[in-house]
C-alpha cells in the first residue's frame, strides 16, 4: 500500500497531541500496520517519553538531517508490537533545526518502509506547526471540549485549508459524558456546529491514561478502558473502516461517580 | 487620483499618470482617515507607467508600514520600474497568494479558490461562500456578503454593508471608510464586537457569542447607526 503520513496537531497545548499521537500510533501498529511515530517537537520532545522509549535513544531525526546516522539507527524498535518505531527528536535544540524541506524529505524517506508515518506536531502556528504540516496527507486535530481550544482548532483548520492540506478530521479528546449531560462540557454537537469538521474519534476521560503516560505504556497497547477502545477505533477508521461513531462513557473513579462528576 | 480595489489577496491601490509625490500624498490623506480600515491589511500597488525609483518605491512601502499595512506587489507597465520593484523582492503579478505570507495566514482571501468557493472580484463586493474562521480577516473596500458562519475570532472589514447568510460571531465592521448609512445584517447577529463607521458596540445582544449556548430559534437582525449609536432590529419591520 501507498503510506500515508499522518500530522497530529491542535493550535492549543496541553490538549493531549502526543498521547493521541502515541496511542494512534499504537493501535495502528496493532493492526499489523507497519508505522513510525515521529515526534515533530523539537526542542520539547515527549513523545520518546509517552512511549517509554527514552532511554533507548542513541540517535534522532536532527542527528539524521545533520548527516551523522542513518536514518534506521535513528529509529528505535518498540518490541511491544509487531512492527512500531519510534523516530524520536533533538532536546537540546530548536524548530529551525529541521526544515520544513527537510522533513518533506525525511518523510519520503519513511515512506518506503512504513505504512503509516504519524507525527506528532508542536503546539502553536509557528514555523514548527508549518514544518510538520507540510509532509501531512492526512491532518488530524486534537481538541478538548472548551472554548479555549475549540477556539484554536477553529484558527487551525483554516490554516490547514489555506495550506491545500484539508479537510483535516477531528479528534475530541477528554470528553466527560456526565458533564456534558449536565451542560457543564461542551458536547460533540456544540464542537461541530462551529467547527463544521468531520470527527474521526472521540477519545472519553479516562484516568487509565495519566498512569500510562507517566510509565510509558500506551493504553492503546494493551487495550483496557474506554479511552483505549476509542484509539483503536481511531486507528480503524484511519485504515478505511467504517466504524461507527459512539461516545462512550468515561472512566473516572467511583469517589467521582458518587458525587455525579465522573 | 487613486482608486482602491478590494481583491482575494488583499487591496489593490491604482494609481493614475499625476505626479508620483502627489498621489502618495492622496496616499497619506486616505490611510490618515481610514487607518482602522487598512490596518494590518496587505496592499498591491498598480503604478501604471510610472518609472519609480527604488528610492521611491521604498518610501511607499515605509509609509504603508507606518499604518500597519504591507506592501507585497508592485504592477507596472514600466520596465525599469518593474525590474526595481523585483529587485525589492515585490512580486509583478497579484496571480497566486502573496507567498511571503503564507506561514502568517493574516489574510485568507486566498482560501477561496482552495475550496471550490466562489468569490467575486471587483469593487462592488466580496462574496465569500464558506465559513470564516477564528483568525481569518476578509476586508474589501465594498460589500461583503458571506454565506455561511462567521466563527468568533474572525473578522469582516468592509467599506460598505456586511451581509451575513449564517451566524455572525467575531467581530464586524461595516462603513469602515466612514460610511455611517452602513449596515450589518445576519440571519444571526451574535458578534462578539459590531463597528459601523467609527461607533461600536460590543457583545451584541448582551450574551457571550461563543457558540456554546444554543440559539436555534433566533431571528435574522440588522444593524445600523443611528443618532450615533448602533441600533439592533429585528428583519421583520412592520
Amino acid at each position: 500500500m501507498q503510506a500515508v503520513v499522518v500530522t497530529i496537531t491542535s493550535g492549543k497545548g496541553g490538549v493531549g497531541k502526543t498521547t493521541c499521537t502515541a496511542n494512534v500510533g499504537c493501535a495502528l501498529a496493532v493492526l499489523q500496520k507497519k508505522v513510525a511515530v515521529v515526534d515533530g517537537d523539537i526542542g520539547l520532545r515527549n513523545l520518546d517519553i509517552v512511549m517509554g522509549l527514552e532511554n533507548r535513544i542513541v540517535y534522532d531525526s536532527v542527528d539524521f538531517i545533520e548527516g551523522r546516522c542513518r536514518l534506521r539507527q535513528a529509529l528505535i524498535r518498540d518490541k511491544r508490537a509487531p512492527e512500531l518505531y519510534l523516530l524520536p527528536t533533538a532536546q537540546t535544540r530548536d524548530k529551525s533545526a529541521i526544515s520544513t524541506a527537510q522533513m518533506v524529505q525525511l518523510c519520503d524517506e519513511l515512506r518506503k518502509e512504513f505504512d503509516y508515518i504519524v507525527i506528532d506536531s508542536p503546539a502553536g502556528i509557528e514555523q514548527g506547526f508549518h514544518t510538520c504540516l507540510a509532509p501531512a496527507d492526512k491532518v488530524l486535530i486534537v481538541t478538548n471540549p472548551e472554548v479555549s481550544s475549540v477556539r484554536d482548532a477553529d484558527r487551525v483548520i483554516g490554516l490547514v485549508e489555506s495550506q491545500e492540506k484539508g479537510p483535516a478530521q477531528l479528534i475530541i479528546n477528554r470528553l466527560v459524558t456526565a458533564r456534558v449531560k449536565k451542560q457543564e462540557m461542551l458536547s460533540m454537537e456544540d464542537i461541530v456546529e462551529v467547527l463544521s469538521t468531520d470527527v474521526i474519534g472521540v477519545v472519553p476521560e479516562d484516568e487509565m491514561i495519566l498512569m500510562s503516560t507517566n510509565r510509558g505504556q500506551p493504553v492503546a497497547l494493551n487495550g483496557k478502558g474506554p479511552a483505549a477502545s476509542a484509539f483503536h477505533h481511531i486507528a480503524r477508521r484511519l485504515i478505511g473502516e467504517d466504524v461507527p461513531l459512539q461516545v462512550q462513557q468515561s472512566n473516572t473513579s467511583l469517589f467521582q461517580r458518587l458525587f455525579g462528576r465522573g | 487620483m487613486i482608486s482602491i480595489k478590494g481583491l482575494r489577496q488583499g487591496l489593490l491601490v491604482v494609481f493614475d499618470e499625476s505626479p508620483w509625490l502627489s498621489q502618495l500624498r492622496e496616499l497619506e490623506s486616505k490611510l490618515n482617515a481610514n487607518s482602522h480600515f487598512f490596518k494590518g491589511g496587505q496592499i498591491a500597488l498598480d503604478v501604471k507607467t510610472l518609472l519609480l525609483t527604488a528610492d521611491e518605491l521604498q518610501r511607499a512601502q515605509t509609509l504603508l508600514q507606518q499604518y500597519d499595512v504591507t506592501l507585497w506587489a508592485v504592477l507596472s507597465q514600466n520596465e525599469s520600474t518593474n525590474e526595481t520593484a523585483h529587485k525589492l523582492g515585490f512580486s509583478d503579478t497579484l496571480s497566486g497568494p502573496p507567498t511571503q505570507f503564507a506561514g502568517e495566514g493574516e489574510e485568507h482571501e486566498q482560501d477561496g479558490t482552495a475550496g471550490g468557493n466562489a468569490i467575486t472580484e471587483g469593487t462592488d463586493g466580496l462574496l465569500v461562500r464558506r465559513r470564516v474562521r477564528s483568525g481569518q480577516v476578509l476586508r474589501h473596500p465594498g460589500h461583503i456578503v458571506v454565506i455561511g458562519d462567521v466563527n468568533p475570532g474572525a473578522q469582516l472589514i468592509a467599506g460598505g454593508d456586511i451581509i451575513v447568510w449564517g451566524k455572525l460571531q467575531g467581530v464586524a465592521h461595516a462603513g469602515a471608510l466612514g460610511d455611517s448609512g452602513a449596515m450589518i445584517c445576519a440571519l444571526e447577529l451574535t458578534p462578539s464586537l459590531i463597528k459601523i463607521a467609527d461607533a461600536a458596540r460590543g457583545s451584541v445582544n448582551g450574551r457571550l457569542s461563543d457558540g456554546h449556548r444554543r440559539s436555534r430559534s433566533r431571528k435574522p437582525e440588522m444593524a445600523r447607526l443611528e443618532q450615533e449609536e448602533i441600533n439592533i432590529v429585528a428583519w421583520q419591520e412592520k
